[in-house]
């Protein structure tokens, strides 16, 4: 019995003590001159590596900041701003689908103007057309366009090369569980003469090539990688940045914008609203945006940049969208795509399965 | 005496505490969901309704049932050979069967159903078998055709099913099948009126693990199926992931899982009357 009691009393004390070193405040207090700590988040992977290479460590060492990195996926981050409304933990979110739009309208980030970025002058129109909204700046940009076998097939101009006869069987189109899919989809829907208020022009010419057998679908980037390097696929719809994994696994690819133009990623940076330091947060947000770290991402990353000013290397010009073609690149609402993205799924699926 | 009594139940326990956590909880709290909506309060039967109203997954869920029912019966009549000649065996020649037969199971299922799609795609050896590729009508040779899945899914169904059918038969007693063969038994008649009666609750338990596994399981038909061939599975996991819809996973779910209870019930029953 005496035992037992003493495994009681021990357990719980260690619970007590995990359970105060988890508490904030408490731990390492920060003493004064200890550098500032900013929290952002992370895709982690090769993002989070060319990231940290091109701001998170030029900023921390300019800035007498240290800045920590939390692995959050736009969705995931989205939740965690809303649970933490009342005591935010994070300084800077990234969002990739959208999310700024919804965060915004919940007053979860603070607006950041144009005037208060000194590279908003800069910035191409679609990076900063969602700063009246109170969303953040596009700091990266991956346009959905074309992924082509440069051995197999001559350079695709129109998103309905995907339907042409000469290429039958050797299409891949994805699956629109992943947001590329989503947004290949409504490309050709829009080269089809839909809009995204009726996605049937482009969900039908689509579901009927799959289910003819024109076209296989896959479901995840990595699928992708096998369709081009062992199930024969020659073109496919998918995003700028991938054709370059693509390449550096050794496949001889390329990427094209077909002439209609075509929808885009664009990955947003925002402040927390509620959090001590959001001037700091702006800055860094705003040292993301300046050309010298665009160029990083451009070249580490195959991301089309948002600074005007940004010199591309010769050898990328012919890999990323660049210039003048930035105007083709349409933004995908985050608010449209919550409303519909179940209604597009649904019908997608009953286009597509057999 | 007392004390002889609780400490039975005293061993039970953690494992009783686990299934309770990781088990009853759950999925009670999915049957209660299962009757909720996302966007409204209160109960509802609207994600059952919708779930028989959508074609989709009707047929996805008609060809879970087929594609479980064909894998389950293929998975069998690999097993109860298999397990008969490895129950004979001598001890040495046994171990390596049964570690031939085991170890699948330590590759992830994901790993080896890549090297099915390797082997079963228009870049592996078996395309330059002629017609092969037109197996699939994207030219694909066996990916994207349910031959191909339930190929794939009874490599990773058959050692279940070898292992519970082997556990029955090694109790056998040999002496019954002597009998028998010195009676005047063929080896076949002895294997099907001594051996496979003998063996039935194996059968059963192996066919009912195989059934229910090959029901839930998405990771091999969407690899090898992909988004054209639609198992329930992947479309639990589409509406829970991907539209955040967990109400309309949970009905599905428990969908699902009448049906392996329904499978259990009737099976142990037709079994149990074959015993008699």
């Amino acid at each position: 019995m005496k035992r037992r009691t003493a495994l009681i009393a021990f357990t719980s004390t260690a619970v007590l003590a995990s359970l105060t070193a988890c508490m904030p405040g408490t731990g390492s207090g920060s003493a004064a001159g200890a550098p500032t700590e900013l929290v952002i988040t992370t895709f982690g992977g090769d993002w989070q590596k060319n990231f940290t290479d091109a701001v998170v460590k030029p900023f921390e060492k300019a800035n007498n900041v240290t800045i920590k990195q939390v692995t959050l996926y736009s969705a995931d981050a989205l939740a965690q701003l809303q649970a933490q409304k009342s005591s935010p933990q994070i300084d800077v979110v990234f969002f990739s689908g959208g999310q700024e739009a919804t965060a915004a309208r919940d007053k979860l980030i603070a607006p950041i103007s144009a005037s208060s970025l000194s590279n908003g002058a800069d910035l191409i129109d679609s990076a900063k057309s969602g700063l009246e909204q109170g969303e953040g700046p596009v700091i990266q940009i991956s346009p959905v366009g074309l992924t082509y076998r440069t051995d197999k097939i001559d350079k695709p101009t129109s998103w309905n090369d995907v339907f042409d006869p000469k290429y039958k069987k050797h299409v891949a189109f994805t699956d629109l569980s992943n947001s590329y899919g989503t947004l290949g989809m409504l490309s050709i829907n829009q080269a089809k003469g839909g809009t995204a208020d009726d996605v049937t022009p482009g969900i039908s010419a689509m579901g009927q090539a799959a289910k003819a057998g024109d076209a296989v679908v896959i479901k995840t980037s990595s699928d992708l990688q096998q369709a081009f390097s062992s199930r024969d696929i020659w073109l496919a719809p998918y995003a700028q940045d991938y054709a370059e994994t693509l390449r550096k696994a050794g496949q001889p690819v390329e990427f094209v914008l077909p002439a209609e133009g075509s929808m885009a990623s664009f990955i947003t940076a925002n402040a927390v609203a509620g959090r001590a330091n959001i001037p700091l947060a702006t800055k860094f947000i705003d040292f993301a945006l300046s050309s010298d770290v665009q160029a990083k991402f451009v070249s580490g990353m195959t991301y089309s940049s948002v600074n005007q000013k940004t010199e591309i290397p010769e050898d990328l010009k012919s890999k990323v969208v660049w210039g003048s073609s930035l105007d083709k690149l349409q933004r995908l609402s985050g608010a449209t795509f919550g409303e519909k993205s179940a209604t597009w799924l649904k019908q997608w699926n009953e286009a597509i399965a057999q | 005496m007392n004390k002889s009594r609780t400490e039975p139940w005293l061993l039970v326990l953690p494992v009783m505490a686990l299934l309770v956590i990781a088990f009853v909880i759950p999925v009670a709290s999915s049957l209660i969901a299962s009757f909720t909506s996302t966007g409204s309060p209160g109960f509802t039967l609207a994600n059952f309704s919708d779930f028989f109203e959508s074609s989709v997954h009707l047929t996805a869920s008609a060809r879970t049932l087929r594609m479980a029912f064909i894998q389950t019966i293929a998975s069998i009549l690999i097993a109860v050979p298999l397990a008969y000649i490895m129950s004979r065996l001598s001890a040495r020649a046994r171990v390596v069967m049964m570690i031939a037969t085991i170890l699948p199971l330590m590759t992830s299922v994901v790993i080896r159903t890549f090297g099915w799609v390797i082997l079963m795609g228009p870049s592996g050896p078996l395309a330059r078998i002629p017609g092969f590729l037109e197996l699939s009508n994207s030219h694909q040779g066996l990916l994207g055709t349910e031959l191909g899945v339930n190929i794939a899914m009874v490599q990773v169904l058959v050692p279940f099913a070898v292992l519970s059918v082997l556990g029955v038969i090694n109790g056998i007693d040999v002496r019954l099948q002597e009998a028998s063969r010195t009676m005047g038994a063929s080896f076949l008649r002895n294997f099907w009126h001594v051996v496979l009666p003998l063996a039935l609750p194996g059968i059963v338990s192996g066919a009912t693990l195989c059934f229910a596994l090959s029901i839930s399981s998405f990771i091999t038909p969407n690899l090898i199926g992909g988004a054209q061939l639609p198992v329930i599975g992947a479309f639990i996991y589409q509406d829970a992931t991907v539209n955040g819809d967990l109400p309309f996973a949970a009905a599905q779910a428990m969908l699902m899982l009448m049906a392996v209870l329904i499978t259990i019930a009737a099976t142990n029953r037709l079994a149990s009357s074959r015993m008699k």
